[in-house]
């Protein structure tokens, strides 16, 4: 599903420049659940942003389903990610101005989806994620916690091919973060790929396959099964 | 979807509530002051536009050439319209005399009233268009009869049928009521035309006029005309050019008589001529206030602008999450363009809402009548399209430039968005702090202006002083209404003569002087007075002496005043000798100069001398020692006695003169009110945007405080960069508001200097104005708890 080669990033501040991403390749198959590790700085977010196409990389190829997406403008970006990507931030980006439940309802907003389906799929996800009760809720008014299963629920909700989660479970104790990992399995097994980004050993054995990471490049892949 | 965008931006206004208000309020201020100011002008420029024939009507007015200077003149030969109608007939539907519009005596039965009104050549019913309520069109025909407006007929004969009824003029004549018309709207030159009468009434009993030995000597009519339906006004104009110089006498010849047409269309806004040129007239202030009102409509759209893009920087988040999420460009560029000209229309609304409320105030400060004009689509188009492309614009930048961003760079706030969109922000703060500033300089040098020129030395004491029309029973008996005022204190003193104290009736030519150009024409304002005129006024003599009774042979005597002495120049003028025609005068006394024309003009060199039949006014001063109230009662009860039938009108001559700056002091006012206005949205800008850069440093602010920075500190770092784009925007205001004001001046002969306190008070102002509005954001920020402050991140 996706295979990247020779991936760069460079950011240029004005002294000096940092290589996020050096000549990173690897490639991840339909259904599988990754997890990407590595110290902090070391380019795992950069990496995630890419491979949701929020952001450019300044060399490589990376090949998404099949077609070489590297140089796509800002418009068919966007119309592959609202159909295929969900996407969990590190640090939640909820809207303020709307409620939990229209933060969620966004995605099925922009592909189309109807109202009456929209409520339904927006009630499911978060009846799944546990906060239906809050769902009239603003942002600000939830814990660090509520705030990242809302987050999660929002990068679901549109039975996403692809899940990118850059350290869902940063903020949640044990308890609440094993349920976000058993979620992520259950869609997995249900076909969606899953690209996490995780400091925890713990969570990684949810996964497939590890990617180590050092300094924008690939260390070691180790597969768990 | 649109009903997202519409939920979403209803909500942005109510989280926001301050800064919406704010911003909504800003624009409909601004919105609704250009409304007015456009309502004004649309009131002035259809002015007149109410008769059917505007395009064709036409005043004919004559230039002629006086002590070198050419003036112009709508008095006319009464035998103007009947030559013009002989020689050049084919080039006119109507040519007609007519008479000064002026109050008259009307009665019936025993009602008593004064209205203004005119004789007119009776085609003048067709000329104008008058709606007629009763009786017909023709009404004039008869020599007896006489049209009313509907308010007069509705004084007189109430809801009552008027036709055919019988009506006295002036105490002297019977006329027949035959016909009403609908009263001519305030947007009308000839708005005050409350009744017409016959021309030829008024040469039947004014019968010297047909016996005049040179008709064209004497200019004491008005002459209107309608062009024929093919005539074009410049070829008539020109063609009928020398009329009345071919007919006038060798002496005439040298005033240089040129008649002329002046179309209804200008008679309202273009009235001023400035030696033998139309150079405008209200039509300056038409300009002078569509530019406020451009410039009040900048203020309030600037801060849209500002406010807007400040707001939406606050929700560059908010756009890369759409976007992560799946939105697409254009969605975004719709969103926000839709919920910025919801606001604007918003704000329209409210304009509306305002403009309903200001109109009555706004009409007594203009003088003026304007309505809304509900019905009128242009009024619509106009608003709407206005708030529309308002929307639009302050739309545009978070619209186009947010949205064009990766989302990434938004999300991680990678962009410092706030560090470029200030410095367009701060220019436009600035310009609106100097647009502010210039009104302010503006507006204190028309009043500056209005009081420099009130100031004026008068050379006589106008407190006190009445005028009082003459008749032929109170002429008579001056003498003894005289003696009875006198001896029971009401006056101190009172007098006869041609023209009260603020405005020329009557000047003459004619007059030879030792050592003058026998080439040079002249006209001269000429007043006939009694003996106690001096005494009266409080004139002051210069040089010789005043009129007296003691001299038998003043009947022959001139009195100068100081410009026609140096005008004439004369050395030693008391003794000399003024000649006008084969008849010789001596000049007795020289006063001082008096204003009683245009305060903002020189004086024009002027004439006095004893009166030897009626004269138009009384001029009565009353006694300091005695109450206002008591002396007029008894004016009036000696005046009654002799003038039976006609109500008892009095004007106070500080009253009169104080008229004479009502242009001005209007011009004032009202750049008072948009000044306000002006400054009060640059305020609420200022205020919005400075609450903004502190809630923007919220989190700076709280972990300066940890760790350990004072308010005041806080205050000054949060006030200081405000106050440096006022200092700017005073470095630009002052030159151009001098550059501006110095032109507006210019058109005054008598004027103020502007003074350099008035920029340092305008700029002391603008600067306090800005720390006010600036630190009550700054303190309160400074003074919030830390935590709460951190704790938002
Ligand atoms: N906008 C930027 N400008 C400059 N350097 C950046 C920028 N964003 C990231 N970097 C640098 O790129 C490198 C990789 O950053 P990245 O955010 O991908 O790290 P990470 O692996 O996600 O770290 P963490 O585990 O702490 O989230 C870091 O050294 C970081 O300093
Ligand atoms: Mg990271």
């Amino acid at each position: 599903m996706i295979k990247i080669k020779d991936l760069e990033k460079y950011y240029k501040t004005e002294e000096l420049q940092t290589i996020a991403l050096n000549k990173l390749s690897f490639e991840v198959k339909q259904g599988e659940f990754i997890a990407v590790m590595g110290p902090s700085g070391c380019g795992k977010s950069t990496l995630l942003n890419i491979l949701g196409m929020l952001d450019d990389s300044d060399g490589g190829s990376f090949i998404f389903n099949g077609e070489e997406v590297i140089n796509y403008n800002e418009r068919k970006r966007a119309n592959i990610r609202k159909h295929n990507i969900g996407f969990v931030f590190q640090s939640f980006n909820l809207i303020d101005q709307l409620t939990v439940f229209e933060n969620v309802e966004l995605p099925l907003i922009y592909t189309g989806v109807k109202k009456a389906e929209r409520k339904k799929k927006v009630h499911d996800v978060l009846e799944k994620m546990q906060i239906m009760h809050r769902r009239k809720h603003f942002p600000q008014q939830l814990s660090g916690g509520q705030q990242q299963r809302v987050a999660v629920a929002r990068a679901v909700v549109n039975d996403p091919k692809l899940i990118l989660a850059d350290e869902p479970t940063g903020n949640l104790d044990s308890s609440n973060g094993n349920e976000v990992m058993e979620l992520l399995t259950e869609l997995n097994n249900q076909g969606a790929t899953i690209i996490m980004v995780t400091h925890s050993e713990h969570d990684a054995k949810y996964s497939h396959r590890i990617i180590r990471m050092l300094d924008g490049q690939k260390v070691t892949e180790n597969s768990l099964i | 979807m649109l009903r997202n965008y519409f939920k979403i931006a209803w909500r942005n206004i109510l989280v926001n509530k301050g800064s919406s208000a704010i911003n909504i309020g800003g624009l409909a201020v601004g919105m609704a002051v250009v409304m007015l100011i456009g309502l004004w002008i649309y009131n002035e420029l259809s002015f007149n536009k109410y008769h059917q024939n505007y395009d064709k009507i036409v005043q004919v007015m004559q230039h002629q050439t006086y002590n070198d200077v050419v003036g112009t003149q709508v008095a006319n030969p009464a035998v103007m319209a009947e030559t013009i109608r002989n020689e050049y007939g084919s080039d006119f539907k109507y040519v007609l005399q007519a008479s000064w519009n002026y109050d008259h005596a009307l009665s019936y039965k025993d009602k008593v009233f004064f209205k203004p009104g005119s004789y007119f050549e009776p085609e003048v019913t067709e000329m104008l268009t008058l709606n007629m309520l009763q009786g017909s069109r023709d009404g004039l025909k008869e020599m007896n009869s006489i049209m009313l407006s509907q308010s007069v007929a509705e004084v007189f004969f109430g809801k009552e049928n008027a036709i055919g009824e019988i009506m006295k003029l002036d105490d002297k004549v019977d006329v027949k009521v035959t016909g009403v018309y609908e009263d001519l709207p305030d947007a009308t030159t000839l708005q005050s035309l409350e009744f017409i009468v016959p021309w030829d009434l008024y040469l039947s009993y004014n019968s010297w006029i047909k016996d005049m030995e040179d008709p064209w000597g004497s200019n004491f009519t008005q002459t209107f005309a309608q062009l024929g339906d093919n005539s074009i006004l410049e070829t008539v104009s020109s063609k009928i050019k020398d009329v009345k110089l071919s007919k006038v006498t060798e002496e005439g010849r040298r005033y240089k008589p040129e008649v002329f047409l002046h179309p209804m269309s200008k008679w309202h806004l273009q009235s001023n001529f400035e030696n033998g040129i139309n150079t405008g007239g209200r039509i300056d202030n038409v300009w002078l206030f569509g530019i406020i009102g451009v410039f009040v409509l900048l203020l309030a759209c600037i801060n849209f602008m500002n406010l807007s893009t400040a707001r939406s920087e606050k929700r560059a988040k908010e756009v890369g999450i759409r976007k992560a999420v799946g939105s697409r460009r254009i969605q975004l560029i719709m969103q926000f363009f839709n919920e910025s000209i919801l606001i604007s229309c918003l704000a329209f609304i409210l304009s509306i809402l305002l403009v309903i409320i200001i109109l009555p105030f706004f009409n007594t400060i203009a003088d003026s009548k304007i309505t809304i004009l509900w019905a009128n689509p242009i009024f619509w188009v106009l608003g709407i399209g206005f708030s529309v492309l308002t929307g639009i614009i302050a739309g545009v930048y978070p619209a186009l430039y947010l949205s064009s961003f990766k989302p990434v760079k938004v999300l991680k706030g990678a962009i410092r968005i706030g560090r470029y969109a200030a410095i367009p922000r701060k220019i436009l703060v600035t310009s609106q702090f100097a647009i502010s500033i210039t009104l302010i300089i503006g507006t204190i040098v028309v009043y500056q202006q209005i009081q420099y020129a009130q100031n004026r030395p008068l050379g006589y004491e106008k407190n006190g002083l009445i005028s009082i029309n003459t008749t032929e029973e109170t002429h008579k008996h001056i003498e003894a209404i005289r003696t009875t005022l006198k001896g029971n204190g009401a006056i101190v003193e009172m007098t006869e003569t041609t023209s009260p104290m603020t405005a020329v009736y009557n000047t003459n030519g004619g007059f030879d002087w030792e050592g003058k150009d026998p080439n040079l024409p002249v006209d001269f304002p000429n007043n006939a007075v009694t003996e106690e005129y001096g005494k009266t006024i409080g004139w002051k003599i210069k040089k010789g002496r005043d009129f007296s009774r003691d001299f038998g042979a003043d009947s022959l005597a001139y009195i100068l005043n100081e410009s026609a002495a140096t005008f004439m120049n004369l050395k030693d003028p008391v003794g000399k000798i003024l000649r006008r025609g084969d008849r010789s005068f001596t000049i007795i006394g020289i006063v001082e100069d008096m204003l009683i024309q245009s305060p903002y003009k020189p004086v024009r060199p002027s004439l006095f001398h004893l009166l030897r039949r009626q004269e138009n006014t009384f001029i009565l001063k009353l006694n300091p020692a005695m109450s206002v109230n008591e002396s007029m009662s008894k004016v009036e009860a000696v005046f009654k006695n002799y003038n039976t039938s006609i109500p008892f009108v009095a004007n106070f001559v500080d009253e009169e003169f104080d008229k004479k700056f009502g242009n001005e002091k209007k011009i004032g006012q009202l750049a008072a009110f948009f000044t306000f206005l002006a400054i009060f949205i640059s305020c609420l800008g200022l205020f919005g945007l400075a609450s903004y850069v502190a809630e923007q440093r919220t989190k700076e602010i709280g972990i300066r405080k940890v760790l350990g920075a004072t308010v005041i500190k806080l205050w000054n770092m949060l006030s200081k960069d405000f106050l440096i784009l006022v200092i700017i925007a005073c470095a630009i205001a002052i030159p151009i508001a001098y550059y501006i004001m110095d032109g507006w001046l210019q058109k005054f002969d008598y004027r103020t200097s502007i003074s350099w306190w008035i920029s340092i008070f305008a700029c002391i102002g603008a600067l306090l104005i800005t720390i006010v509005t600036v630190s009550f954001q700054s303190i309160k920020a400074a003074r919030s708890n830390p935590i709460k402050s951190l704790k938002t991140e």
